[in-house]
């Protein structure tokens, strides 16, 4: 998809190749889908190297549970994206993290922000402040919170002090303009 | 098809793609999708719209991630139960083990400083109480010694007593002609009629286990039993023996009787007398 990945198969490739645990599949779902996934994973999880140990479980267990995905149940990322969340917000709320990030909190936060500003310059994301754009803040706000933060609509009703109903119109209000806006 | 429609509207489709939606709503939406092709159309573009989001907040992640998790992955790729087991395991340690280390190593600095505090005040306590057993037994023997002295100085008192007081009469008896060198010094009070002998100064023969010495006053020639003693041994420290009392004696003798004394004084074996 981007110039810059080193192997880039179309889906139904990728996922045969997976299937047949071939060589080539790892590297390419690894070079397709890693930085999304670190993307997501990285707003969940400030601590760098952490984030980093958790990329690597998701695709330790992208690979071992391979068996468990269907096609026809959806697209491949999305089975992938759940994966990745879930590790995320399970080490978040685990006992050993919370020591952690209190050991680490400062140093922590300077390379996540650091690490941040690189990407908002990355040429192939410029489209990004566009999209900020075409989003309501308060659809961006809840797009996230359910996306990236993985809290469900309950939370995000709860954390934005709205209504549920309102909460679900605007995530699809939200995802209809992403829809419009990438086609 | 109006109620595919308001199915599709409802927001459930978008709920499901981001993963949060119970196991009924999910198996339900399935069902949907597998009967209507406009709901898994639907589905495939909300989630090729959030794929594409997900891209636009893409974060590269470093460079030799991509190393390690490839060969993570790569390595074990026939033995993939191992490798999981294998590598959740240092991956925990890698994240846990410092932090817990740390704190388990201030627990154990702080338990061996408290042992070796025990350790120093029990070797201290023992120290101590040793001393003031020491302290203990060198008093008791202080004032076993006190008590001993005071004793000694009553008993030399009433020793000297028996010379100060004038009521006191001190008679020397001398040895007979076959016991040249025996001698006694016996006091008798008049008025109180004590009759003291004193043992420090007496020189009789030893005499064996069967006998013993007894004392005789002689009263208008009559002897009258006195009471008996031992010749004190060499290393005796006894002072005055007191002895029976008697109102009035012209003199005294000792003789050697067999143990426990005799009524009648056996003369041949007489030792020392004395008279008034």
């Amino acid at each position: 998809m981007s110039p810059k990945r080193k192997i880039s198969l179309s889906e139904d490739e990728l996922v045969l190749a997976l299937r047949n645990r071939e060589k080539i599949a790892v590297e390419a779902l690894y070079d397709m889908y890693s930085a999304s996934l670190f993307g997501v994973i990285s707003r969940i999880i400030t601590d760098e190297a952490v984030a980093e140990d958790v990329l690597q479980e998701t695709f330790v267990k992208i690979w071992h549970s391979f068996s468990g995905y269907s096609s026809e149940k959806g697209r491949l990322f999305t089975w992938m994206v759940n994966i990745a969340r879930n590790l995320a917000i399970d080490k978040v709320r685990s006992k050993d993290f919370k020591n952690q990030s209190k050991n680490h909190e400062l140093e922590n936060n300077v390379t996540f922000i650091d690490e941040q500003r690189n990407t908002v310059y990355k040429p192939e994301l410029l489209g990004i402040r566009e999209l900020v754009s075409t989003l309501k803040p308060e659809q961006k706000s809840i797009l996230d919170l359910v996306y990236f933060k993985g809290y469900t609509h309950v939370e995000a009703a709860e954390e934005l002090g709205v209504p549920l109903g309102t909460i679900k119109t605007r995530l699809r209000m939200a995802i209809l303009q992403l829809r419009k806006h990438f086609n | 098809m109006k109620d595919v429609k308001a199915y599709i509207e409802s927001g459930i489709l978008e709920l499901y793609v981001l993963g949060d939606i119970s196991a009924e709503e999910k198996a339900h939406v399935e069902e949907m999708a597998a009967n209507y092709a406009e709901v898994r159309a639907e589905i495939t573009e909300i989630e090729r719209s959030m794929e594409f989001y997900a891209e636009e907040h893409a974060v590269e992640p470093s460079e030799q991630l991509r190393t390690k998790v490839l060969n993570s992955l790569l390595v074990n790729l026939g033995d993939d139960n191992t490798f999981t087991k294998s590598r959740t395991h240092q991956d925990d340690d890698n994240v846990v083990a410092l932090p817990v280390a740390r704190v388990n190593s201030f627990y154990k600095y702080a338990f061996a400083a408290c042992l070796t505090l025990l350790l120093v005040s029990i070797y201290g306590l023992v120290n101590l109480y040793t001393k003031l057993q020491d302290s203990n037994s060198q008093l008791t023997a202080l004032q076993t010694d006190k008590q001993r002295f005071a004793n000694q100085v009553n008993l030399m008192d009433s020793q000297l007593n028996m010379y100060r007081d004038t009521a006191y009469k001190v008679l020397k008896l001398k040895g007979m002609p076959k016991t040249p060198t025996a001698a006694m010094i016996l006091a008798w009070n008049s008025v109180s009629k004590k009759v003291m002998v004193d043992m420090q100064t007496l020189k009789l023969p030893q005499h064996d286990q069967k006998h013993q010495y007894q004392l005789w006053a002689l009263v208008g020639g009559k002897p009258v039993d006195m009471g008996v003693f031992d010749a004190p041994k060499a290393d005796s420290t006894a002072g005055v023996k007191e002895m029976k009392a008697i109102a009035s004696a012209d003199a005294f003798a000792v003789t050697l009787e067999p143990m426990g004394g005799s009524v009648n004084p056996t003369i041949d074996q007489m030792v020392v007398i004395g008279k008034f």
